[in-house]
Formats: structure tokens, C-alpha cells, sequence
């Protein structure tokens, strides 16, 4: 991807008030789709051998992490120390949050572990906003229309229809909650209308949406009675009953000094979020450090099935500078507000507010074609055109969107004197564990919610769904799990682990590598290169 | 480093957490202790300053503060030490258990009964990361105005310096945040969300047979 406009005839080129010509027609979606969305790539998906999923589809990277060997063997559980709890959340991001707080509010004692901090998530970058069907001209049906339109009706119709049937007790749960939202001057809460939504239906606080749900989460959750909370701990493995059929806890271990530790449970909940920080594909990415796909790990490994693996989401708006916030999000708000994408030739190229995918791929075919603004060798992009914007309504980016203000403003940029650069980042797993109404997995004691569940947003999720899904879902496991009221685990085994070596071997693939990952190796101490 | 004018970062020596590294100015400090090989630093998040957890205490010279390492770049000579996490907050409350909004404000100064002991040293707002006007968000919250504590409070990320660094032990971020969602709670009460419920309960109520066949 050498070619393409170098920047300083791009930047002579670029006027805020210059006339831009029509839109050119929009062609065919799905061959643009074909011919330019990641998932496409040549090689980028293989079959999976082992496993519940064993002949599906899924991508490359993901397969080598499903398909290979545990951390621990039954030799590493002898003496270590064993907790019991009715329900072990695993994941402390917003559906982690959600989830114990519904299992506590039904009399479960949880105990919620995560790999890094309480609220160090996806869910604290969201900026956009909630979907919710409040408005008098909306409708759930429309909501559902719209969620299995935007996913290429390959979304489960059940699990969407559950998800947008909770969206305005979910606003009022939150509320109740302490979370903050947007007004209009007579207190209705304010909504915008985004990619892929037929109607306005975006309930949001300013730009740090994400933020304030998860610092009132947070707070609720350490606040709470009946949940422990155990950072920095990670889930190394899941355990199974004598026979592998079930879940029955969890194997924890420690950043800080690596001891494991055996949670014993009736019910697992997993919400690890999604897997951004693998890098697919080679793309930088707009997800937290954590998000390495642990999850999905340990689910395909106990047996459960997952769905979509080849299916992800790359938000059209990544930064391409200033370089320490590669990858990451300009929120796809500012498009909603009326900010245009403009190639290196001064033109509009797709509606902005198509659905996420096909910007994407409109984005990657204009740096395909040439008429992309090429920084240097490896970094190509298109306008993000905000000063455009600025001039049309003065004050609104300070106003409506301080959280990128304050992301720029650091690295000395300011989005109304300068157009953003922006290029496709790899952002959201759309497939993950597949999951009935109530969170349940195909494995009786485990329960996955958020992104590391799929189903809910077939092959594309629109903007604002997310955050939706992540209390709707984990609410209802939270719930479904407490529920549960098996006596709990007489014995807790590794029989899963070796049913899965054995498949390996039978296989003849290699168990050289050990997963999940936990980390990204450049943040775990391998080489890093920006 | 604006993209007009694209500045290449300059070399530059630095200690983290106690190892000498070099690194490049364009790059911030979790960046630079990865380009370091820094090991063990397990308190790195979303890397664009709103999650609160690379928390670092840096020294130029003789000066010492605290910031955020995603949101701070590399200074020849500087020395950076990651923070651990913070302790488990002091101060207890449900917020299901705030039933009647007109005791709010003894309940306020019941749980958080340090706030209205401010001394005013300065260093929570010192400490704030994001340029929170910490002292007066607290002095508000003190005299029961939550909504404007809320709103000074906004830009919080949860990062808690201002808690470690507070003589009186106010926790000022979680006064924020109390203020922030009682507010909500009391008085955030929309009414086309609240039309849209009592729509969807009507609908329930008056359908109870259908309900019954979709279980």
C-alpha cells in the first residue's frame, strides 16, 4: 500500500470550505465488501480441526489460540489453595459488572476476578453512546429491523429481540444506578442518530459514554456486600466435572506473583471481552491491553460452541496520527454529527453513515485505489474532515465531543484547525460463544456475555449496541446464573484439558504453544515496535 | 506535533521502575517501557488516558508528581516509577439503600465525614491528571450541591491519585462520583424513556396470553 497522495499535496489540496462534489453512485455493496473488508483477505481464514467447531470457519490467528495447549495439568492443582462461591465472574469490564450485580441482587455471593484493573475494559473507551427504542417515533421492531439489517440478518433473532426488548429498562437500571445522560432543554434524554439506525436512538453522555456507565458500575460493584473482587488475576483454565460436560469453576492465577488459585462455583460467567489486541490481519486496533481473546479461549477448550470466527469488525475511523494513539477511535459520533470523509483528492467517497463495515471497506478501497493520503511508506489514510464541521457549527467538538479534544490536545493537535487522518482499526469480535436468552453457553455452568458472546450482531454490529448488550446480557446471566441451583461441584477436573489433547494429537497439530494469551507479547516483554 | 509540522521524536535516557532505557520524545512512557523491555508492569489499560490505571510517579530532578504514563512522553533525565493499585476504597454506601432525597446531605457527611474537613493543600488538584478543579468539587459536595460537584467532577477517570494523595483521607474521587450518582438517581427522571416504559408495561399487561407463548 505504498501509493497513494503524499501528505503535503494532500494538505495544499485540503480547504474546510472547499466545494465537494457529489457523491459518486454507491455501486454494489457486497462486491465492495468482497473485494475490500479484512475479513476477506486472501488466507485470512482456515478450518478448524478440533473442537465443537471442528470444520467451521475461523481466522487464522484465532485457530492457532483454539487449537493448542493449556497452561496447567492436574499435577499444578494438587495443594493449591480453593475458594468456594455461587457465582465466579470472570471479566471486569461493564458486562462483568452487570453480571454481578444482577447475581448479587439475587442473593449470590460472587466473586468477580479480572486480569488487570476493576473497569480497565473496552467498555471504558466507548464514546458514542447506548441504543435504546425511546423515542415516539421508534419502535423495538424497528430496533430489531435495524440490528439484524446492520449484522447481514445474520444475526440470532431471539438473542436481538431480548437485547432490544431490554433496552429502556436497561436505561432506567442504569439510572437507578447513578449513570448520567444527555438532556434536551425539556429533560427527555437526548438521542442522535448513527450508522446504520433508521431513526435517532443514540442515548449518550457527551462523548464519554463508556466512562461514565463504567466508573458508576465500578463504584456500584466495589460498593456491593456479596462481591469479592479480585484484580490482576486472570483465568488460566476453566474446570470441569469427572466427565468434562460441565462447568464447575475456574483455575485463577496472579499477575503479581504468578500463584494460582481454584475457584469453586455453580456457576461460571464469562466476560472477557473481545480479542483486538491479537492484531488480526497485521491492523492496529482500538481495544484496551486485555483484549486478547481469553475468553473465547477457554470456552472453545471446555467444550462450548462459538460461532462467526471469521467475522470482525474494523471501525472505519481509526487514528493514523499522532502515532501513540495508532488505532485508536474517533468516535463514530463526530460522523453522526455531520463530519464527511474525504479522500486525498478532495472528494466524498461513501455516505458516512452506512454501516460500519462497508465504510470500512470504501476506506481501505480508496487507500487501495491511490486515492488514499499517504504519511509515509507504511501509513495511508483519508480525512476526517471536523474543520469542516467546526466552521459549519461553531463550538460543538469542545462541546460534544471533549473527550477527543482532550486525546488530541495532548499530542498537540486540534481537530478544528486540522482535518483528522483516520484509517480502518480492528475493533469489535462480532462472532464469540454461542449463547441462548439468558447467556447460557452449550455448556451446562457457563455463561458468557458481551463481546466474548456472539449471535447477538450477526457479521456487523452497529454503533451503540455494545454497550446495550453488555448490560441487557449480562443482567440476564447474572440472573439465569444465581438461579442455578445445583448443589454444586462434588469433584472439579482438568477432563476437558486432556479430552482436547487428545483431539490435538489425534489431529497431529502441534502443542507448542501454550494459551490463552493474557497479554500481548510486546506488553509481557517481547519486542515491541510502534 | 501537529500534522502540519511533523516532528521526529529525539533520543533520550530515562529510568523505569529503576532501569535505565533509552528511548525516543514522540513516545509515551508505557511506550517506552515496552521499547525498554521493562518487565512486570501489569497496570496498563485502554492506553488513551480514560481508564486510570497507568498510574506513575515521575521525577524531574528535584520535582516529584504523579500522572497518567499513556498520557505523559519521554523527558531526558526523567525518572518514572509505576504505581501499584490503589486500596480498596474506605468509604461504604448502597445506593438502593439512599431511599428519601431529603436526608441526602446528612447522609453525605455520614459516610464521606472527612470532606468537610478540607484543609485546601492543593494536592489532589496537584495530583488530578485531568485538570479537575479537585478542592471545589469536594467544597460542593460538602454543602450538598451535587449536581455542580457532579459536573466539576465530569472528566474523572477513576484513576484515584487524588485519593492517595489527600492528608485528610477524603476520598475525592469517590465524593465525585457519589455526587454524580445521586444526582442521577434523584433526579434524572426523562419523560419520553418513562413514556416508552409505561408503553412496554401496558403492552405486557394487556397481552398476558401471548407472554405466555413466547415462554
Amino acid at each position: 500500500m505504498s501509493n497513494g497522495i503524499p501528505l503535503p499535496e494532500a494538505l495544499a489540496r485540503y480547504r474546510p470550505d472547499a466545494e465537494l462534489g457529489p457523491l459518486p453512485e454507491p455501486g454494489d455493496i457486497d462486491t465492495l465488501l468482497n473485494t475490500y473488508h479484512p475479513d476477506h483477505l486472501r488466507d485470512s481464514v482456515v478450518k478448524l480441526t478440533v473442537g465443537a467447531n471442528a470444520g467451521d470457519p475461523c481466522q487464522r490467528e484465532l485457530a492457532d489460540l483454539l487449537q493448542a495447549e493449556a497452561f496447567i495439568d492436574e499435577a499444578d492443582l494438587a495443594g493449591t489453595p480453593v475458594a468456594d462461591v455461587d457465582v465466579l465472574v470472570i471479566g471486569g469490564g461493564g458486562a462483568g459488572c452487570a453480571a454481578a450485580l444482577a447475581a448479587a441482587e439475587n442473593g449470590a455471593r460472587v466473586l468477580l476476578a479480572t486480569k488487570l484493573r476493576l473497569g480497565d475494559s473496552n467498555t471504558v473507551m466507548a464514546e458514542g453512546g447506548i441504543q435504546a427504542a425511546i423515542e415516539p417515533d421508534d419502535s423495538v421492531q424497528r430496533h430489531i429491523q435495524d440490528t439484524l439489517r446492520g449484522g447481514h440478518h445474520a444475526a440470532n433473532p431471539a438473542l436481538v429481540s431480548a437485547m432490544t426488548g431490554d433496552g429502556p429498562e436497561v436505561l432506567r437500571w442504569l439510572i437507578d444506578q447513578g449513570m448520567q445522560f444527555e438532556q434536551t432543554s425539556s429533560g427527555d434524554l437526548h438521542t442522535r442518530r448513527a450508522g446504520g439506525m433508521s431513526t435517532a436512538r443514540l442515548v449518550h453522555c457527551r462523548d464519554y459514554t463508556g466512562l461514565e456507565m463504567m466508573r458508576v458500575l465500578r463504584e456500584a460493584v466495589i460498593q456491593h456486600r456479596s462481591i469479592e473482587v479480585c484484580e490482576q488475576s486472570p483465568a488460566v483454565e476453566l474446570l470441569s466435572n469427572e466427565v468434562g460436560q460441565k462447568c464447575v469453576g475456574a483455575v485463577l492465577t496472579s499477575m503479581l506473583d504468578g500463584r494460582l488459585r481454584i475457584v469453586r462455583t455453580r456457576s461460571v460467567i464469562l466476560a472477557t471481552g473481545g480479542l483486538g489486541r491479537l492484531h488480526l490481519n497485521g491492523f492496529p486496533t482500538s481495544n484496551h491491553l486485555g483484549a486478547t481473546g481469553d475468553g473465547l479461549v477457554l470456552a472453545y477448550r471446555i467444550g462450548a460452541r462459538l460461532c462467526d470466527l471469521d467475522s470482525f469488525q474494523y471501525h472505519p475511523t481509526g487514528l493514523l496520527h499522532p502515532s501513540h494513539l495508532a488505532g485508536k477511535l474517533v468516535t463514530e459520533g463526530v460522523r453522526a454529527a455531520g463530519a464527511l470523509l474525504v479522500n486525498g483528492l478532495g472528494n466524498r467517497f461513501i455516505d458516512e453513515l452506512q454501516p460500519r463495515d462497508v465504510v470500512c471497506a470504501a476506506i481501505l478501497r480508496e487507500c487501495g485505489e491511490g486515492r488514499g493520503i499517504r504519511i509515509d511508506e507504511q501509513r495511508v489514510g483519508v480525512w476526517l474532515d471536523t474543520p469542516r464541521l467546526e466552521q459549519a457549527q461553531p463550538g460543538m467538538l469542545e462541546k460534544q465531543f471533549p473527550n477527543l479534544m482532550a486525546r488530541t490536545h495532548v499530542a498537540g493537535v486540534d481537530p478544528r484547525r486540522e482535518p483528522l487522518l483516520v484509517h480502518p482499526t480492528l475493533h469489535y469480535q462480532n462472532g464469540g460463544a454461542v449463547i441462548d436468552v439468558n447467556g447460557a453457553t452449550t455448556v451446562p455452568g457457563l455463561y458468557a456475555v458481551g463481546e466474548v458472546a456472539g449471535g447477538i450482531h450477526g457479521r456487523n454490529r452497529i454503533m451503540g449496541n455494545a454497550l446495550l448488550e453488555i448490560i441487557s446480557f449480562g443482567r440476564r446471566a447474572g440472573a439465569a446464573a444465581t438461579a442455578n441451583r445445583d448443589r454444586g461441584p462434588k469433584k472439579v477436573t482438568l477432563e476437558h484439558v486432556n479430552r482436547l489433547r487428545r483431539a490435538l494429537t489425534l489431529a497431529g497439530l502441534p502443542m507448542t504453544q501454550r494459551t490463552p494469551r493474557v497479554l500481548p507479547a510486546y506488553a509481557a516483554g517481547g519486542a515491541w515496535n510502534r | 506535533m501537529s500534522i502540519t509540522t511533523h516532528e521526529k521524536g529525539r533520543p533520550a535516557a530515562l529510568t523505569v521502575n529503576g532501569l535505565a532505557i533509552e528511548a525516543s520524545t514522540d513516545m509515551t512512557l508505557v511506550e517506552a517501557a515496552w521499547h525498554g523491555g521493562v518487565p512486570r508492569i501489569t497496570n496498563i489499560g485502554c492506553m488513551e488516558g480514560v481508564c486510570g490505571s497507568c498510574r506513575v510517579m515521575l521525577r524531574r530532578g528535584k520535582e516529584v508528581s504523579v500522572g497518567l504514563a499513556c498520557q505523559t512522553f519521554v523527558e531526558d533525565g526523567i525518572e518514572v516509577v509505576f504505581m501499584p493499585p490503589a486500596s480498596v476504597p474506605q468509604h461504604h454506601y448502597d445506593i438502593g439503600d439512599l431511599k428519601d432525597g431529603w436526608d441526602i446531605h446528612a447522609r453525605f457527611h455520614k459516610i464521606f465525614h472527612e470532606a468537610a474537613r478540607c484543609r485546601h493543600c492543593h494536592g489532589c488538584v496537584a495530583a488530578c491528571p485531568k485538570g479537575i478543579k479537585v478542592e471545589d468539587g469536594v467544597a460542593q459536595a460538602a454543602a450538598g450541591r451535587y449536581r455542580e460537584a457532579g459536573e466539576t467532577f465530569f472528566e474523572c477517570i477513576m484513576c484515584e491519585l487524588c485519593d492517595a494523595a489527600c492528608p485528610e483521607l477524603i476520598a475525592p474521587a469517590h465524593v465525585g462520583l457519589f455526587s454524580r450518582r445521586v444526582t442521577a438517581h434523584f433526579h434524572l427522571r426523562p419523560p419520553n424513556l418513562i413514556h416508552r416504559l409505561e408503553e412496554l408495561r401496558q403492552a405486557r399487561t394487556a397481552t398476558p396470553q401471548d407472554k405466555k407463548d413466547d415462554e
